[in-house]
């Protein structure tokens, strides 16, 4: 006769496994939580008296953005928007800079108010185009992989019908994300900060839309810096095994080796890394230099972990992507890095414009008081993240204006956006045919300034597109661990990028 | 009422009725979301679990390589069909062909997983496929040729499935899919070998005594489970049209273990009532403030619950409760024929 047993001992030792098991997995997934320090005291970049070299003046100057009046809209539909933030894994400490971004965005250009200038995360009120308000259906939670985005993305498109998206923060998410955008023509999505090439230059949804750079345009010009300036002739190569890390690592060895450097070594440490001492003993030191691309709560570890390996670090045998000249991430760096170059990622807080101040001060400062990772909110406004999620909510913000909030039919909304061009704090930003930022970036170097590590501004080049002046194209390998290859060809910025006024320059 | 009707109209049988055919105008009956997204998710989990319970129930053999196997055949389908805009291998098959092999290479895997572990019993089964599974998600995270970190993106979706040719109609795919599945699942238990496995589940050595040969019994068994998983993976990637390591992560292992165990380990309708309940909660626990990211956390307080209530799951629970009503019937013919279900493992 069947009956039903009380429970054995078999279940108890089972249910006693899977519940170790879960609390391990528990504590795996909330690595990415308290993985950068808030610091409220930071440099910034933004607020750095620096010198330049040769205090020029910069190639594009658009004027500062005036904020609208307040408006909450009126009887028309509402815009449902949501957005892609990230809140957990290697890059979940600057949630709030990417929101920061947004609700700037959305308070400057389109009369909303953040609810809480202490807690960008809480979103906003008021907000509208035209007759239309703005509704914030959702704020999605990502964890650097593109499952987790997926999943959070079909919650705000799908169950909580959102029209229109902002975000993800990070590469693989955002390549999925494009590939699910391709398949809902009837929703509009534009970028948070994600830089992966494949995101636009493959992928090439005509629903998705970046106003900000992807990771081998940000770093625009350090080859040559690394080559010409340093001298270095051999360079070696660490980068997180991710699209992101992998198209960063493409703008650098593209440019190096265009300019006729070699490099000899590359080391793909996985994202989300928490002991990266066998991976810093793989690194050469029978290099000239060493590019760093390991991004979000991987940098410190690994730069600590090298030290260990290979002795004290030498910063002018260093270069180092966004995350070297993050705010919120880069005062955590030693002294020992200072004179490093860095990529700029189409950002520079200390660029001496009205238009570049004025978005510290009176836009993100204005809007927010203090926020994590960084603390003082304006000093966070050149964080790549804060930029990157503000540039795309206005790029949206303006094809909205262009409707006139209708988005009734989306593909109206979509060409707009293609059409949009932004008068933006670093210099104007435009798309290409595959609906991605042209714009200007900036290189950068880190400098002690009064004991504290700072970040100054060196030089610009205008117009860096996707295709890296023809490196990169559709039929061309996306950026891999072994491609592109090294190979010495011409790039029309080599030898050319300009320098720039800075604020405080003497 | 002659016995034989009252056996007709068991509760189960009453309340599977009522489900399948809840589960066919569900389009009629539930937004739009909750059909093509919660319920296809709910059919398909529900899959890869009930591969698990056959496992268990009918084998004694409780797996963590069922998330393995299913993200085999999602990986396969997904280098084999993907054109040129993501990772991997980009081969650009038709879908039909591609589903073949895939399924095919899933079935391989799930063979040498079998052969690798069906020597072993109880945790040591247990954490020799936790292994396995832990090895597949390294596997594609590291090679970057079939995967990487990021997966494999766009996978194409047969047209007439896909949602802009109807939102329901992976739906009705994917539930049509499941119903041959409990259906194969529970035959295969009734057939010979089926029962020869359960012979095994409940003696081993008494079996090997009689001349079956025990670990080809358990290989076999825990391939054509690792097969049932990979017709999950294959309903996943079309309903995702995305893959990544992650998918198949410790996390998602567990998970298939958390639905299985709060649907009950030892009956195959557990698997869908505890993917229901997992999908349910998965989805609208951010929406609750104070729970929000704390997903896993209630996740883990249900399943703590349930095992110290109801250590057969929900199916448990609605046994308790029939059998209840069953004892208030003299002479109840049900329950002197007993039944041909499984005992619970334990």
């Amino acid at each position: 006769m069947h009956a039903v047993r009380g429970p054995g001992r078999g279940v108890f030792w089972l249910a006693l496994f899977i519940a170790v098991i879960a609390l391990v997995a528990a504590g795996c997934g909330s690595s990415g939580d308290n993985n950068t320090s808030t610091s409220g005291n930071a440099s910034t970049a933004a607020k750095s008296p620096t010198t330049a070299a040769t205090p020029a003046a910069p190639l594009d100057t658009p004027d500062p953005q005036p904020a609208v009046a307040p408006r909450s809209g009126g009887s028309g539909t509402p815009i449902k928007l949501a957005i892609m933030s990230e809140c957990k894994g290697a890059f979940g400490a600057f949630d709030n800079q990417n929101m920061a971004g947004a609700v700037s965005a959305l308070s400057q250009f389109a009369g909303a108010k953040p609810k809480d200038p202490n807690n960008p995360r809480a979103g906003f009120t008021g907000g509208a185009i035209g007759d239309h308000p703005i509704k914030l259906v959702g704020v999605g939670c990502g964890d650097d992989s593109s499952d987790t985005a997926i999943k959070e993305v079909r919650r705000l498109m799908e169950q909580l019908d959102a029209d229109v998206m902002v975000g993800p923060l990070s590469g693989d998410e955002s390549i999925a994300v494009a590939n699910y955008a391709k398949d809902h023509p009837d929703k509009t999505f534009v970028d948070g900060s994600a830089g992966a090439q494949d995101t636009t230059l493959k992928v090439q949804a005509p629903n998705f839309f970046r106003f900000n750079g992807d990771g081998a345009q940000w770093n625009a010009g350090l080859g040559d810096i690394a080559y010409n300036k340093l001298g270095w002739k051999t360079a070696a190569v660490v980068a997180d095994d991710y699209s992101f890390a992998w198209t960063s690592a493409a703008g650098f060895i593209a440019e190096f080796c265009a300019a006729g450097g070699q490099v000899t070594k590359r080391v793909f440490p996985p994202l989300n890394t928490t002991d990266y001492s066998s991976y810093a003993q793989q690194m050469p030191t029978d290099v000239d230099g060493t590019f760093v691309a390991v991004g979000g709560a991987g940098l410190i570890p690994f730069l600590k972990a090298y030290e260990q390996a290979k002795g004290p670090i030498d910063a002018k045998k260093f270069m180092g992507n966004l995350f070297w000249g993050t705010p919120g991430q880069f005062e955590q760096l030693g002294p020992r890095v200072a004179g490093a170059y860095i990529g700029g990622a189409g950002t520079a807080g200390d660029l001496d414009t009205p238009a570049a101040q004025d978005y510290a001060t009176n836009i993100i400062g204005k809007w927010f008081k203090s926020f994590k990772p960084g603390g003082d909110a304006a000093s966070q406004a050149p964080s790549t993240f804060t930029y990157g999620y503000y540039l795309n909510t206005w790029g949206l913000i303006k094809g909205l204006e262009e409707v006139k909030g209708d988005i009734s039919d989306q593909s109206k909304l979509q060409a707009a956006l293609a059409k949009v061009e932004l008068p933006a704090p670093y210099g104007t930003v435009k798309l290409d045919a595959n609906r991605q930022a042209i714009f200007t970036v900036y290189d950068q170097q880190l400098y002690m300034n009064n004991g504290k590590l700072a970040v100054k501004t060196v030089s610009a080049i205008p117009n860096v597109d996707q295709t890296f002046g023809g490196t990169f194209s559709a039929t061309t390998p996306a950026p891999g661990r072994n491609s592109p290859g090294c190979e010495k060809r011409d790039l029309p910025w080599l030898g050319k990028s300009t320098p720039v006024k800075v604020v405080g320059a003497s | 009422m002659s016995w034989t009707r009252r056996s007709r109209l068991t509760p189960d049988r009453v309340a599977g009725t009522v489900l399948v055919l809840l589960a066919l105008f569900a389009p009629l009956i539930f937004s739009e979301y909750w059909v093509a997204t919660l319920l296809t998710q709910m059919l398909f989990l529900g899959i890869v679990a009930a591969s698990l319970i056959f496992l268990s129930a009918y084998g004694g053999m409780v797996s963590l390589a069922q998330t393995a196997i299913y993200g085999v055949a999602g990986f396969a389908l997904g280098n084999l069909t993907t054109n040129g805009n993501t990772k991997g291998l980009n081969l650009g098959w038709a879908e039909f062909p591609g589903i073949v092999v895939a399924l095919g290479v899933a079935l391989i895997v799930a063979l040498v997983f079998g052969a690798l572990s069906s020597r072993s019993y109880g945790i040591y089964f247990l954490m020799i496929t936790l292994v396995l599974s832990v090895i597949a998600n390294l596997f594609f995270g590291q090679v970057t040729s079939v995967s990487g970190f990021g997966g494999i993106s766009g996978i194409p979706i047969p047209d007439f499935l896909s949602r802009t040719a109807h939102p329901d109609r992976l739906y009705f795919a994917t539930l049509a899919v499941a119903l041959i599945v409990y259906v194969a699942l529970r035959y295969v238990a009734r057939t010979p070998f089926g029962l020869t496995l359960q012979g095994i589940r409940d003696d081993p050595v008494r079996m090997s005594s009689l001349g079956y040969n025990v670990t080809l019994h358990r290989m076999l068994a825990f391939t054509f489970a690792g097969f049932i998983a990979a017709i999950g993976g294959i309903l996943f990637v079309w309903w995702n049209a995305q893959i990544a390591p992650s998918t198949i992560g410790l996390s998602a292992t567990i998970d298939v273990l958390v639905i299985a165990v709060i649907g009950g380990l030892y009956r195959l309708e557990g698997a869908w009532l505890g993917a229901l309940v997992f999908v349910v909660i998965n989805n609208y626990a951010p929406d609750i403030g104070f729970i929000s990211e704390r997903f896993h956390t209630l996740i883990g307080v249900i399943f703590l619950v349930i095992v110290l209530v109801s250590p057969n799951g929900l199916i448990g629970l609605w046994e308790r409760v029939t059998a209840g009503r069953r004892r208030a019937i003299p002479g109840d013919i049900t329950q002197e024929r007993g039944s041909a279900e499984p005992t619970p493992v334990g």
